[in-house]
């Protein structure tokens, strides 16, 4: 049954004239609408739940233990338990923001989504809005488990800053991931490979388990520059440990405006990706073969 | 209704042959590494498989470097030999689970191939074998960035590196026909379960940190599990020496026959298990089911 209280057209032209108002709640509607999937998932699909937690939280654990048999100081261990909560949100913006359309190309949704009147952004907006939700459950449980398990002190001075470095570290990182989700689907069968490569290279880039600061400068400068997980997790290191002694890369204000202006960059990029995509789609046809 | 007037003369009706099954092996093995290099540009292919294991690799060495400042070059060959080993293990497990998986779920051909003359058991050995020797790709290539740059000194006991190879990968296959049966079985998340249960071994066999890090409650199913004397086995026949810690007092032929037993025990155990798996399959008509794993 249709929602909508709009007058019946009466003829095609009258019809394919919408206001504005009714654009903006169709695509309000279809961010809901692909968010729904992935916040009522959290309570019907309890393995999920398992494998989401558990798969994080066994490789936190072995790092914690490479640390102990290291001798390392107690805070490497929160480093490890913040990296891997950081994980979480990065595992599901390669899988399920990134190569979502080429999943969804393979079962035969991503036509319907090209000829349903809504902007692509909506859809993208709603995967990435039910994928925070849903994955935010998850990094918070590795996070409460792998404190209490580990014993893990935190020396939190500022709460509401790190909480707001946390929000600004996931604009940018799911506007990458919208921004991937059309690269990847213009390159095809690459995908699964893609997907595979943006884990350990960039867990090992993004100083995941270790701080940034360990890696070569010219790396770091590049990781700086573009990856957004990096310089978040640096910055909610320095805030959730203040009294670890280890330095961050930059002072947290410097890291803070790298992210703000990566946040604009990607979902800018992301917006001119998702239109020259469309535009392949309706010119060639080629988007909606499956395996391709 | 077509009805068969003619009985079958003995010996019609043949059961599998050698020559058959390595028919089937060797197709396999081809549409395995297809499906696996996916078509794509050889170079690409190669970087994709490159970057991951020593990306795993430099994530350990740098918080090796972070911690001890290139001090303790033991612990650091003790963990690149584990992180290079721990490859074939995902490779092993994802190459069959994922096999039957993707052609039960997505190509659809696993009750073709079960309908066959063939047996489905060469055909799955066959199409997971370009995954196997990836990771044995990424095994020597990780060792080789090892001995290069990180100062990794291999001093190889043929002895027991080549009997440990031969029993360890034994041993992890049977594992992975185990878990390539058992997945099968399940509604959905199936695609998950390998590399849950490799993590899970990963951190109970002495993989990256000696065994004696782990709270005592799992040191009994660290010291059943033949990955850890695998490990152990293939340390001893790479370095010359064994891991820090408790293991790496064990006699070598200790190590040698606790990594035999636990083998002896795991490959009949895999084998029976995976017969039955397939049998139940048949019965509950799982060979066609799609989950959307």
């Amino acid at each position: 049954m249709s929602g909508y209280r709009t007058a019946p057209a009466t003829n095609a032209r009258e019809a394919a004239e919408w206001s504005t108002g009714r654009i903006i709640q169709t695509n309000l509607r279809a961010v809901l609408g692909r968010a729904y999937p992935r916040i009522i998932g959290l309570t019907r699909e309890p393995s999920w739940l398992f494998f989401e937690i558990f798969l994080p939280f066994l490789a936190v654990s072995a790092f914690v233990f490479v640390y102990r048999a290291l001798d390392a100081p107690e805070a490497f261990i929160g480093f490890v338990v913040l990296g891997g909560a950081m994980t979480a949100f990065w595992l599901n913006v390669v899988w399920m923001m990134a190569a979502q359309f080429y999943w969804e190309k393979d079962q035969g949704n991503l036509e319907l989504y090209f000829t349903a009147p809504m902007h692509l952004m909506s859809v993208l907006a709603g995967m990435a809005i039910g994928g925070l939700v849903m994955t935010s459950s998850r990094a918070l449980a590795v996070i409460g488990i792998g404190s209490v398990l580990f014993g893990v002190s935190y020396d939190i001075q500022q709460p509401f800053l790190l909480a707001g470095v946390f929000l600004l570290t996931m604009i940018p990182l799911y506007g990458m991931g919208m921004l991937f989700a059309s690269l990847f689907l213009l390159w095809g069968r690459e995908a699964f490979h893609l997907a595979q490569l943006l884990q350990e290279p960039i867990y090992f880039l993004g100083g995941v388990n270790f701080p940034l600061g360990a890696l070569p400068g010219a790396v770091v400068g590049v990781v700086m520059a573009t990856l957004p997980l990096g310089v978040g997790l640096d910055a909610m290191r320095q805030l959730a440990f203040a009294e670890s002694g280890v330095d961050g890369v930059l002072p947290v204000g410097l890291e803070i405006a790298i992210l703000v202006a990566m946040g604009i960059l990607f979902l800018v990029a992301a917006r001119l990706a998702l239109g020259y995509l469309e535009h392949l789609a309706r010119r060639e046809g080629r988007l909606t073969l499956r395996w391709q | 209704m077509a009805v068969i007037t003619e009985r079958p003369t003995q010996g019609s009706v043949r059961g599998i042959t050698l020559a058959d099954a390595w028919r089937s092996f060797r197709t396999a093995i081809g549409l395995g590494w297809a499906i696996e290099a996916n078509w794509s540009d050889p170079f690409l292919f190669a970087v994709y498989t490159m970057a991951k294991p020593l990306a795993a690799a430099m994530i350990l060495v740098v918080m090796f470097q972070v911690i001890t400042g290139g001090q303790n070059t033991e612990f650091l060959q003790f963990l690149i030999v584990g992180s290079a080993l721990w490859n074939v293990v995902f490779g092993v497990l994802g190459g069959l689970v994922q096999s039957i998986l993707e052609d039960r779920e997505r190509y659809r051909m696993l009750k073709y191939v079960v309908v066959t003359p063939s047996s489905l058991f060469p055909f799955l050995l066959g199409r997971s074998l370009a995954r196997v020797a990836i990771s044995l790709i990424a095994v020597v290539l990780t060792l080789g960035v090892g001995i290069i740059f990180l100062g990794v000194e291999l001093r190889p006991d043929l002895l027991i590196l080549v009997p440990a190879s031969i029993i360890g990968i034994l041993a992890v296959m049977s594992l992975g026909i185990f878990m390539a049966g058992w997945c099968l079985q399940l509604r959905q998340e199936a695609e998950h379960y390998p590399e849950a249960i490799a993590g899970a071994i990963y951190l109970i066999s002495g993989a990256i940190f000696p065994i004696d890090i782990l709270p005592g409650f799992l040191h009994p199913i660290a010291y059943a599990s033949p990955t850890t004397w695998w490990l152990e086995a293939s340390r001893r026949g790479l370095l010359g020496h064994g891991s820090p810690g408790a293991l790496g007092g064990l006699s070598d032929g200790l190590v040698m026959l606790f990594l035999v037993a636990s083998t002896a025990i795991a490959v009949p155990v895999a084998l029976t298990a995976f017969a039955w798996f397939m049998k139940r399959a048949r019965q509950a008509g799982l060979l066609d089911m799609t989950t959307g794993s």
